[in-house]
Order: C-alpha cells, then sequence, then structure tokens
C-alpha cells in the first residue's frame, strides 16, 4: 500500500495515498468541521468550513478536496483557519433558524455541534431571515412519501443532490434558482419516491431533510440503547443498528424507534433501504403473537406452554406412530442458522436419517423498483437465510435466485396424504409466500394437525390447531447467511414480547417434549455445535460471533451515521462538556475534544 | 405509491410548499425542424456528454412556445437524456430562460456594479414608469418584459439593458423613455447594439486597449 506522511498541527501522520487532507485528519482524531464532504459520496467542496492552512499554498484550502502529498504541513488551528472558519459559520447562520430544541435534528446535528465548537459566539447578521415556505410548522414540506422537508434549515450542502445522482441513480432531487434564492427541490415539488429514500435523512447535517416515521417522535437523548444488528428483511443482510427509546416497563408506545444502516463496505456501504428502515412496527405491533394458543374445538385458546407441550407431543407421536411419511415440515428462509440447525436434528431426531426430506423451505421474491443504475441494488429474495439453509442441507432448489418449489407438499398436502405439518415462521406477516392451499386444507379438514411457529397473527395462524410465539429478528441474537454467503450476526435488542420464546428454545422445547434430548440452553450453546459440526466454512467460527459489539471502526469516518453514534456513547460517560467558542485557539484546547473515535 | 405491501406512506399532500411551479402546459414536442436542429446539436458533443446540448436544447423549446413550461422541460430532459429534475435546475438558474409567458420585448436591465454605479437602479425606475409595469412583469399588451439581471458583461459601457438577444448601451436614465417609444414606431433598429460589432465593420483597429471606445464618450 502506497502512503504519503504529511504533518497535520505539528503531528506525523502517515495516510494512503490519495486520501484527502481532511480525511487524513479525521482518521487522525483531529477535529475538522465539514458538511458537503461525506464519504460515501464525491466530493464537492462547497460548504468551505472545512478549510485549512497548507504551507506554501498561497490561499486557505478545502481540506475535503485537497489531496495529501509528501511533507505537506497543515495548520487547522491557526488563527487565520479560525477566523476565516468562524466566518463561514456565521455565514451558514445567516438565514438558518436558530431554534435547535424544536428542530427534529436538535441533539445530533452537525451544524449544532461545529457552530458551538467553530463558530463565532454571535452574528453580526440582525436583518431578518430568509423564509421558505413560511415559518416555524409551516416550513416543514412534503418531500414524497416517506419525507419532510424544511427549506430554512436547509445548507445548500448538496450531499442529497449527489446522493440521489450517485447512488439512486434517479436525479430526483435538485437545486431551483441561484444565488441567495437557492433551494432544495424536486421536479414540481413531486417529492422523492425512492426504494432507498431514508438514507436522506441520514446524509442530510441539518434537520432540512426528516423521515415521517421517526421525525419527532423521540429525542437523541431518549434513545441510549443502540444495537448494532443486521437487517434481515431481505437476502442482502444490511448491516444496522436499532435505537431504543428508554422508557419505562409499564408506559405505552414502542421501545423500538427506528433503524439506521451502520458501515460495511463489502455489504450495504453507508446505506439501508426503506424496506428495512421502516417496516419494524410489526415487532411490537397489535399483532404479534404473546401467548401459546391451542384449539379447543373450533375456538383457538390461550394456553400455557406447560399445557401446550404435551398436547403437542401426543398429537405429534399420534401421527408419527401411524405413518413417520405423514409429517412435514414448512420452514421459512426468516429461519437463522441456529433455528435451521436444531430443526434439523429435530426432523432426523423424529422421522430418521434422511428426515430432513420432510421439510421444504419457503420464502418470497419481488423485484423491486428500482433505477437500472442504482448503486444500491435491493434484492429480490424478501428472506435472509435462503443459502443458509442451503449450506445447512435443505433442498433450496434454485436458491436465492429463484423461488421455492412448494409443489411436491401441496400435492401430498391436498392428496390427504399429510397427516401434520408443522410451519416455523419468524418472518413478518406474508413473508412465507401463499399458504392460502394449507389453511384451505386444514379447513376442510384434508390436513389434521397444523402447528405453527410464528410471531404475527396471520390467516396461517388462525387455522392452525397449535400456535407457538417465537422471536423476531430483534429479539433474538442469530446467525443469518447473505446472498454473498457471508454469515452475520444479528443481535438482541429487545426481549421477546409476553410468553414468546426465541425460537431455537421452543424447538427444543418440543423435542425434549418428543423424548429427543438437545442439549441446548443457550443460543450460543447452539452456534458452538453448529460451528463443531460444519468446520473449515464460513460457520467454522460461528461460536466466535459477538453480538451487539460495534464494529471494530478505526474512525468517525467509518461509523455510518457520523453525527450520532460516536457522541452519544460519550454522551452517556458524564463527560464535562465541550462547547464553546475559545477553546480552540488555545495550544492546551487539544485534550477538550471529543476524540472522533467511536468506543470498543 | 408503495414500495412494500406493508409499508404505510402518509398522504403525500400534507404540507405544501410555496414554491411557485412551472405551469405544466399542454403536451409538447419539438416540431420536425427544430427536432432536426437538435439532433444535429447533439452531434457535437461526445455520447456519454449528451447533456452538455442542454442550454441549446432549451433555447429551441422556448424558442418554439416563448417560455418553458414543465412538459417542456419533460421532453427536454427525455431527448437529453436526463431527469427533469435536472433540467428544471437548469432552467431555474438562468435569467434567460423564462417559465411564464413574456413580452414581445424582453427588456433586462443589468444591475451589477458598473451599471448600478452609473444609474441603473434609476434606468428600471424610468422603464417601470414608463412601460406601467414593475420588474419581473410583462405589460397587458404582451409587447413588453422588464427583468433585472446580473452583468451583462459590456461593463464598460455601463448602464447597459438588454432587449431580446441585443445590447443597447449607454441608456441613460432620462432616455429610457425614450427607448421604449423608439421600439414602438422602429422595432430591432431602436436598439445601438454592441460597439465592438460597429468597429469591427468599420474595420477600425479600435481593439486595440489604448483607444477603446474613446470616439463615442459623448
Ligand atoms: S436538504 Fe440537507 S442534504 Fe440537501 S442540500 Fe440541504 S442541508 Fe444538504
Ligand atoms: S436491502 Fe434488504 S437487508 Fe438491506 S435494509 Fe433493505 S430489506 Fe434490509
Ligand atoms: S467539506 Fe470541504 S468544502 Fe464542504
Ligand atoms: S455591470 Fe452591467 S454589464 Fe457588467
Amino acid at each position: 500500500m502506497d502512503t504519503v506522511t504529511l504533518t497535520i498541527d505539528g503531528r506525523p501522520i502517515t495516510v494512503q495515498k490519495g486520501k484527502t487532507v481532511l480525511q487524513a485528519a479525521l482518521e487522525a482524531g483531529i477535529s475538522v468541521p465539514y458538511y458537503c464532504y461525506h464519504p460515501g459520496i464525491s466530493i464537492d467542496g462547497s460548504c468551505r468550513v472545512c478549510v485549512v492552512k497548507i504551507e506554501k499554498m498561497p490561499k486557505l484550502q478545502t481540506s475535503c478536496s485537497t489531496t495529501c502529498t509528501d511533507g505537506m504541513v497543515v495548520m487547522t488551528r491557526d488563527p487565520e483557519v479560525v477566523e476565516a472558519r468562524a466566518g463561514v459559520f456565521e455565514f451558514l447562520l445567516v438565514n438558518h433558524p436558530l431554534d435547535c430544541p424544536v428542530c427534529d435534528k436538535g441533539g445530533e446535528c452537525p451544524l449544532q455541534d461545529f457552530s458551538y465548537t467553530f463558530g463565532p459566539a454571535e452574528s453580526r447578521m440582525d436583518f431578518p431571515r430568509r423564509v421558505f415556505d413560511g415559518e416555524g410548522v409551516k416550513a416543514d414540506v412534503d418531500f414524497g412519501p416517506t419525507l419532510m422537508l424544511n427549506r430554512n434549515r436547509c445548507i445548500l450542502c448538496t450531499r442529497c443532490v449527489r446522493f440521489m445522482k450517485e447512488i439512486d441513480a434517479d436525479a430526483q432531487i435538485n437545486i431551483v434558482d441561484r444565488g441567495y434564492g437557492s433551494e432544495i427541490a424536486t421536479f414540481q415539488e413531486q417529492g422523492v419516491h425512492t426504494l432507498i429514500s431514508g438514507n436522506l435523512m441520514d446524509v442530510c447535517p441539518v434537520g432540512a431533510i426528516t423521515t415521517r416515521d421517526y421525525r419527532f417522535k423521540s429525542r437523541p437523548w431518549d434513545n441510549p440503547g443502540v444495537v448494532d444488528t443486521i437487517c434481515t428483511l431481505c437476502s442482502k443482510g444490511c448491516n444496522t443498528s436499532a435505537w431504543l427509546k428508554a422508557k419505562p416497563e409499564w408506559a405505552r408506545g414502542s421501545r423500538l424507534i427506528r433503524m439506521t444502516p451502520r458501515f460495511n463496505p463489502d455489504v450495504n456501504n453507508y446505506w439501508m433501504c426503506d424496506i428495512g428502515r421502516f417496516d419494524y412496527h410489526w415487532v411490537e405491533g397489535e399483532t404479534r403473537l404473546r401467548r401459546p394458543m391451542m384449539r379447543r374445538g373450533t375456538a383457538l385458546e390461550p394456553a400455557a406452554w406447560h399445557d401446550v407441550e404435551p398436547r403437542l407431543r401426543d398429537r405429534i407421536q399420534e401421527v408419527v406412530t401411524a405413518d413417520p411419511t405423514a409429517v412435514r415440515f414448512l420452514v421459512s428462509a426468516h429461519a437463522s442458522n441456529e433455528e435451521l440447525f436444531v430443526v434439523k436434528q429435530l426432523v432426523e431426531g423424529l422421522l430418521g436419517a434422511d428426515g430432513i426430506k420432510a421439510v421444504s423451505m419457503t420464502w418470497t421474491r419481488s423485484e423491486k423498483p428500482q433505477p437500472a443504475g442504482t448503486k444500491f441494488k435491493v434484492p429480490a429474495t424478501d428472506a435472509p437465510n435462503v443459502n443458509g439453509a442451503r449450506d445447512l442441507g435443505y433442498d433450496v432448489g434454485q436458491g436465492n435466485d429463484g423461488l421455492p418449489d412448494l409443489t411436491a407438499l401441496r400435492t401430498a398436502v391436498e392428496g390427504g396424504r399429510v397427516k401434520a405439518v408443522y410451519v416455523i415462521d419468524p418472518g413478518p406477516q406474508g413473508s412465507i409466500g401463499d399458504v392460502s392451499w394449507l389453511i384451505e386444507a386444514r379447513r376442510n379438514g384434508t390436513l389434521p394437525l397444523l402447528i405453527v411457529q410464528g410471531v404475527v397473527t396471520t390467516p396461517l395462524t388462525d387455522a392452525a390447531d397449535f400456535v407457538l410465539p417465537g422471536a423476531a429478528y430483534v429479539e433474538k441474537d442469530a446467525l443469518y447467511t447473505n446472498d454473498q454467503g457471508r454469515v452475520q450476526a444479528a443481535s438482541s435488542a429487545i426481549a421477546p414480547p409476553g410468553e414468546a420464546l426465541e425460537d431455537w428454545q421452543i424447538l427444543v422445547n418440543v423435542a425434549r417434549a418428543l423424548g429427543l434430548t438437545l442439549p441446548y440452553t443457550s443460543s450460543s450453546d447452539v452456534r458452538r455445535a453448529l460451528a463443531a459440526a460444519m468446520p473449515g466454512g464460513p460457520y467454522a467460527d460461528a461460536d466466535k460471533i459477538g453480538f451487539a459489539q460495534p464494529l471494530p471502526a478505526s474512525s468517525w469516518l467509518q461509523a455510518s451515521n457520523p453525527s450520532e453514534r460516536w457522541k452519544w456513547d460519550f454522551f452517556f460517560q458524564d463527560l464535562p462538556p465541550v462547547k464553546g467558542h475559545s477553546v480552540q485557539t488555545e495550544g492546551s484546547a487539544q485534550a477538550l475534544f471529543i476524540p472522533l473515535k467511536p468506543v470498543g | 405509491m408503495s414500495f412494500h405491501p406493508r409499508m404505510e406512506y402518509a398522504p403525500a399532500k400534507f404540507h405544501k410548499s410555496e414554491r411557485t411551479l412551472a405551469e405544466q402546459g399542454g403536451d409538447f414536442k419539438y416540431t420536425p425542424e427544430n427536432q432536426a436542429k437538435f439532433d444535429e446539436n447533439v452531434t457535437h458533443y461526445p455520447p456519454e456528454q449528451r447533456k452538455s446540448a442542454i442550454l441549446f436544447a432549451l433555447y429551441l423549446a422556448q424558442g418554439q412556445q416563448g417560455y418553458l413550461t414543465a412538459a417542456a422541460m419533460q421532453h427536454v430532459a427525455q431527448q437529453i437524456g436526463c431527469t427533469a429534475a435536472e433540467v428544471e435546475d437548469v432552467v431555474t438558474y438562468y435569467t434567460m430562460f423564462y417559465r411564464t409567458p413574456v413580452g414581445k420585448y424582453v427588456i433586462n436591465v443589468c444591475r451589477t456594479l458598473s451599471c448600478a454605479l452609473l444609474g441603473a437602479e434609476r434606468v428600471t425606475e424610468e422603464l417601470s414608469a414608463a412601460l406601467g409595469i414593475k420588474p419581473g412583469e410583462t405589460d397587458p399588451t404582451g409587447t413588453f418584459t422588464l427583468v433585472e439581471v446580473e452583468c451583462l458583461g459590456a461593463c464598460d459601457r455601463a448602464p447597459v439593458v438588454m432587449v431580446n438577444d441585443e445590447w443597447h448601451e449607454r441608456l441613460a436614465p432620462e432616455q429610457s423613455a425614450k427607448l421604449i417609444a423608439d421600439i414602438r414606431t422602429k422595432g430591432a433598429a431602436a436598439f445601438t447594439g454592441c460597439h465592438l460589432n460597429k468597429e469591427a465593420q468599420q474595420g477600425a483597429g479600435a481593439r486595440g486597449t489604448g483607444d477603446r471606445g474613446k470616439g463615442d464618450r459623448t
């Protein structure tokens, strides 16, 4: 790797060739403000707050657009820089409303932070602010189905414009007018329509673009819990952070408050799609299954686990004793590797060595409407673990590229040859695909026994004889194998609701009731067994995967939400406040600045 | 529009922006002549830089119907191979693209430094008074539109106005009303045009810096 060595604020710093001065400074933990620069999109050099002094250069330079060269001597705290920078901030705030307390970005806003740190204490501009769509709430206008826009807050960094052009490959956002009248807009105010619109909230360094889903629902300091996990709503497996709102146990409302992407250059870069970002409400929604249920006559009634298990055992054993081939399993590819591993042991114990043949995998597929050139393609497969199922020996047909083939199972069920179907469906409503034939077969009696282990109430659970409440993807530590074959960890952020259990636990309990001992008392036990059973491959280290640990990011640049994570990690360590204009000129002030590295 | 069966999007028309939008306008299509001109013009650029033809494409569209409607912008976008938003970006940037119908004569008064120092503001006032309209407006007969613009690049002959594509140099505020009257009677012949063009026509070596423009300082 070619490197160059330069000096920033008297410190020799060695970076990869081609990096910019700003990147070098940030990597070294030297705080330089920036707005138009975003590591995931092209360089613009328009906001000017990143100015630094470079020896032998006639004027101050924008560090975001200056490439490091050997022997360069950079100063970021020179009085000349400090003054110029403060001037830029004074201009940025000429029209920006100073009402952070009522802005949705307040508390996690780079404009707020950097202005406190680098801006002037007071503005000399005392004329009225330019107002676009009205003041206060009138300024928040529609920006498409998922977003709102507040032009008064916009600092015209053009990150959103470049994001749409470069990442979405459909330049829907533009700047209309010029100079003082410039405003961010969409053609004829049609708004932003894209599957990856939520990222615009992340890239916007101010409160100009907010998501309808999250805006004014919570404040950063109300969300102390952030769990690093992955999204399991399609086969991409974006690395994400699940944000939890602090609230007492008894208070109403959900704890899961938003999902944001987490940087992983090999999977999702800095981005995630709107499905993964906004489709989490079902986890704590009304339709969640909270208690086991059992059919008594025509009614499905809540029951306790210890009542359900023996009844379930009797019914299954009855079928198995008569004809072991009459028991079938229908498993959603939303099941994790742990769950699939336990299912495999369960069927082998119950039905013999090739018991796995009794299991059919299922998932859905939908081509997403996206521009041809998009840099963030959302896969068609709406399940996270088709590859994991294949690796574990399940029949997934063409796998990620195709649809599951359930015709054999369907024919057998409809022909009355199957006497019991055990469905495992930890995915959201509909993710198991079309099961109307199964519901019909149970309703008309062709199928005498239907067991559903799931997370939400669906027509399928309504038709079932036993309903076993499992855990959703944010409620368990689990491994999924994405479309690249990468084994990734989803972490437990919240506990399963009510009496629901983690799915591996339900399976182990059912197995025990059936007289099979599976020696697992935690999901990590399962992973240990999985690693031992599949040495040498991507699962060999399954037992060593860490959960809910921040990725070993070596700099702020590597955290996806540059304005957010690092700060709250520190916030809760009760560091002394570091805001104030004067510190930056003092040579010894270095220590007072928050180091720009995420903890861990 | 929803991308996902389980995602509920809020109704998109909830808080409306107050931005002035271009009128949608009826179907817009280049006339065959304009299409031919456009097709010829894009060949001036490498295929991957087809977008470079955008200003020409917009002038064609504006020439065809006098101003640019949203439909015209969409047509240009489709011709150029970019999004309508990118076209709107360009259209709104330049003062010489109109999003509302304009008069037969569009009077652009420069208000940048040199012109401002030599009375451009008063020129605007005088023109305004003579026409009975404010800057940005078109008179009821649809003959004149008055616009204030930035530097027209003829600072040495300030104050300058540009009427359609023609300069009129050294327009003293007092003569503004007369200019309007002249346009009404003489049409385009009322404009001084660019002195450099005239000098070039007279074959004078007037482009040398020393005596440049001396002669007509009256
Ligand atoms: S809306 Fe946000 S991202 Fe877009 S230009 Fe304005 S400040 Fe930048
Ligand atoms: S692309 Fe797939 S994995 Fe990523 S956020 Fe969207 S649904 Fe989740
Ligand atoms: S970050 Fe360098 S100019 Fe904006
Ligand atoms: S200042 Fe008026 S033409 Fe340049």
